[in-house]
């Protein structure tokens, strides 16, 4: 671990402990979110959002500002079909981003991408809008789940002497070459994955935090070094843009999205989590948008606004965060 | 009407399973602190939800809460973890051993024949009328090697083998089966079904919770017979009745007694007619496949068989787009099932088949190590 990350972690560890949870809302002016306001988007996401259900988690990690049967939001077993990084190649080949659209905002790069037809048709993308991010180095993977040993994955075992393989004879079984999950392309090849997506609340900076568990098409754990693979990033110096719509356009600068691997507060074992530090100001940057679009918002819509930016981060897990949103499209 | 595989052997997509990380650490720090070299089995819960995502299944899936607590203290929190929409819970066994050789010696066909019976027993006594997830029993044999935090498991998800194998008459998604005005009905009262314990979660207040909780407490120590759902939400088999005014409505399987006022009836009508029928088996299907229905489908063949006797069989398989109820992904069927032999006799139990296959394909165990995440000294090494 590095070791400014480990002091970061301690200061943040001590802060938490003596400071009590936000009970005053900031909402507006910080786009942060008290415990009851997380409590109220996480009811509301739930509510709309089937998908996602409220978890009590490990009993021993449990925090006592939380209700013990709402201390997380799950939602499991979400298909990944691609992973990000091909998606970013097709967005390169389909003409990539143009220009730094600035009339009104200063500071905001804003790019519409050539709308091609092949990215048109793309409907895993959460939208059509696409906005250029950063050049940054975006992506850090700090600690190592399965540490700096060279061993190998998770072995599957083959090699070893499995001293009996039943047999059972059932014509009513269906063949497990069925079973593999549906795949975009006729190619052999798996891409298929699947993901357990949690957000938890992160008392530090008083926002909702999300967490990725991965799985390979048979469902065994990934490692989360290759969690990162779905995360959109800047393998190998390509920009990193974002998808979302018009009224969601953020400036460039909020967006050094961290992607760490850490422990998850509720769940064991380490898993990959967008670091948290600048969702309050980017959530602050949608909020003024909304505001200046003459738009109420509301704190129990937080997760939603929330989820749609992440589902920039991680364009090609199609967790739920559907919502219909009238805002800012009768106005301007 | 085009019909898919007319007289075809109806299959089954087998159930897969999943373990999430947190099971195998509870599972260590129980064999460490409490089970020792106790090996006789364990009572866990799987969970599992229907499909919602066209692309992939659901799995049975084994968490941290599948496994009692290391302490009894929290035995109440529990029963607030236990079942939810997105978690139905299925009642598994498992057989923890303490060396590989005899994790190897298990005799896995007697072991899956004895969870099978007790599947055949309930379907005979009744109870998995009255309580359905009896039906989708599975079994989970492992050894844990805390030496290396390496895990050798195998799953089972028994099911009892018509003999001859049922025949599909018709498969296809439930929006060509139904009117246009009975799949909406059909949709409604299933998500009606669905949400039925959420509306409750989302309005009180935790404090009134727990008033309410004291008061179904002793409400439940009053009552002779405690109802065995507090929920419709995890229930995943059901009757769905279709009037003829095409309002559907969802039922408890005890009611199917109930239900034949309306069906028999109309029993006629269904077999001349496409559209007449009157009621449906329903059942939370986790496989996303359009061709084939969900492993659930087989024991509740065998209870609807067993029980009713009914040799034409119409199922609708449950399944869901990102939390609503899809009538193009969910499966409406008709099964025929001839009578297998020796089914009348309750002695004779029929056979199982169900060990899961790995993830390459084969009737073998699978393995996880996770020494990287557990093992105090590589932990020590990766903090340091």
């Amino acid at each position: 671990m590095v070791l400014s990350q480990k002091l970061h972690e301690a200061f943040k560890g001590t802060v938490e402990r003596i400071t009590g949870p936000r009970t005053v809302s900031a909402f507006r002016e910080k786009g942060v979110l008290s415990v009851s306001e997380f409590i109220l988007a996480g009811d509301n996401l739930v509510s709309k959002c089937p998908t996602w259900s409220w978890e009590s988690g490990e009993p021993s990690k449990r925090k006592s500002y939380l209700p013990p049967e709402k201390q997380f939001l799950i939602t499991r077993n979400v298909p990944c079909l691609r992973r990000a990084a091909s998606i970013e190649e097709e967005y390169e080949s389909a003409g990539g981003e143009i220009l730094v659209d600035n009339e009104d905002n200063d500071g905001w790069l804003a790019t519409h991408g050539k709308p091609k037809d092949k990215c048109e048709e793309d409907d895993n993308l959460p939208s059509m809008e696409s906005l250029e991010i950063s050049k940054k180095s975006t992506v850090v993977s700090i600690s190592n789940h399965f540490g700096g040993e060279d061993e190998e994955d998770i072995p599957d075992m083959e090699g070893y002497d499995e001293p009996e393989c039943l047999i059972e004879t059932d014509p009513a079984t269906l063949q497990s070459t069925y079973l593999v999950a549906h795949e975009p392309d006729d190619d052999n090849i798996l891409r298929t994955r699947t993901y357990d997506v949690s957000i938890t609340y992160d008392k530090y900076y008083q926002t909702p935090r999300v967490w990725l568990t991965g799985y390979d098409e048979s469902r065994m754990l990934l490692q989360p070094e290759h969690v990162l693979e779905d995360v959109s990033q800047d393998h190998a110096r390509k920009t990193v843009r974002l998808a979302c719509p018009v009224y969601l356009m953020i400036p460039c600068d909020f967006l050094n999205f961290l992607v760490t691997i850490e422990d998850h507060p509720h769940l064991p074992g380490k898993h990959a989590s967008i670091h948290p530090c600048r969702h309050g100001a980017v959530m602050k940057k949608i909020i003024d948008v909304l505001v200046s679009r003459g738009v109420e918002p509301e704190v129990d819509k937080y997760l939603f606004l929330f989820l749609k930016f992440v589902a920039s981060v991680i364009p090609t897990i199609e967790y739920d965060y559907t919502m219909d949103f009238d805002l800012g499209s009768s106005s301007s | 009407m085009a019909e898919k595989g007319s007289g075809s052997i109806l299959q089954f997509a087998p159930f897969q399973s999943s373990v999430d990380e947190g099971f195998w650490h509870r599972l260590s720090s129980l064999k460490l602190n409490k089970l020792g070299i106790d090996d006789s089995p364990i009572p866990i819960t799987g969970f599992y939800a229907p499909c919602s995502y066209s692309q992939v299944s659901n799995y049975l899936t084994v968490i941290t809460e599948s496994l009692p607590s290391n302490s009894d203290e929290q035995s109440s929190m529990a029963a607030i973890s236990h079942g939810s929409r997105n978690r139905c819970s299925v009642p598994g066994i498992l057989y923890n051993t303490n060396t590989l050789e005899s994790f190897h010696a298990i005799d896995k066909l007697s072991l899956l024949k004895e969870e099978a019976k007790k599947i055949w027993e309930d379907i005979h006594s009744g109870k998995a009328v009255d309580d359905s997830r009896l039906l989708s029993r599975f079994l989970l044999i492992s050894f844990a090697d805390l030496k290396k935090w390496s895990f050798r498991y195998w799953f089972a998800f028994p099911a009892l083998v018509l003999d001859p194998p049922a025949t599909l008459v018709d498969l296809r998604p439930a929006s060509k089966w139904f009117s246009l005005q009975e799949a909406e009905s059909v949709s409604a009262a299933c998500n009606e079904w669905r949400n039925s314990s959420l509306t409750a979660g989302i309005f009180l207040r935790s404090d009134l919770c727990l008033i309410l909780l004291f008061f179904f407490f002793f409400v439940s120590l009053f009552k002779a017979k405690p109802k065995p759902y507090k929920s419709a939400a995890d229930v995943p088999f059901f009757l769905v009745s279709i009037a003829s005014d095409s309002q559907a409505t969802i039922r408890h399987l005890k009611d199917w007694e109930a239900c034949q006022g309306d069906g028999q009836k109309n029993k006629n009508v269904r077999l001349t007619s496409q559209y007449a029928y009157e009621l449906l088996f329903g059942f939370y299907d986790p496989c996303h496949l359009q061709n084939n229905p969900g492993w659930s489908l087989r024991n509740y063949l065998a209870l609807i068989f067993s029980r009713w006797n009914i040799k034409s069989v119409c199922f609708l398989c449950y399944k869901e787009n990102r939390g609503y109820a899809d009538m193009g992904l969910s499966l409406v069927g008709e099964a025929l099932i001839t009578v297998p032999q020796g089914w009348k006799e309750n002695q004779c139990v029929p056979d199982a088949v169900g060990w899961e296959l790995n993830n390459k394909g084969r009737k073998v165990s699978r393995s996880i190590i996770l020494a990287k995440s557990m093992d105090p000294t590589m932990l020590a090494v990766s903090a340091a």
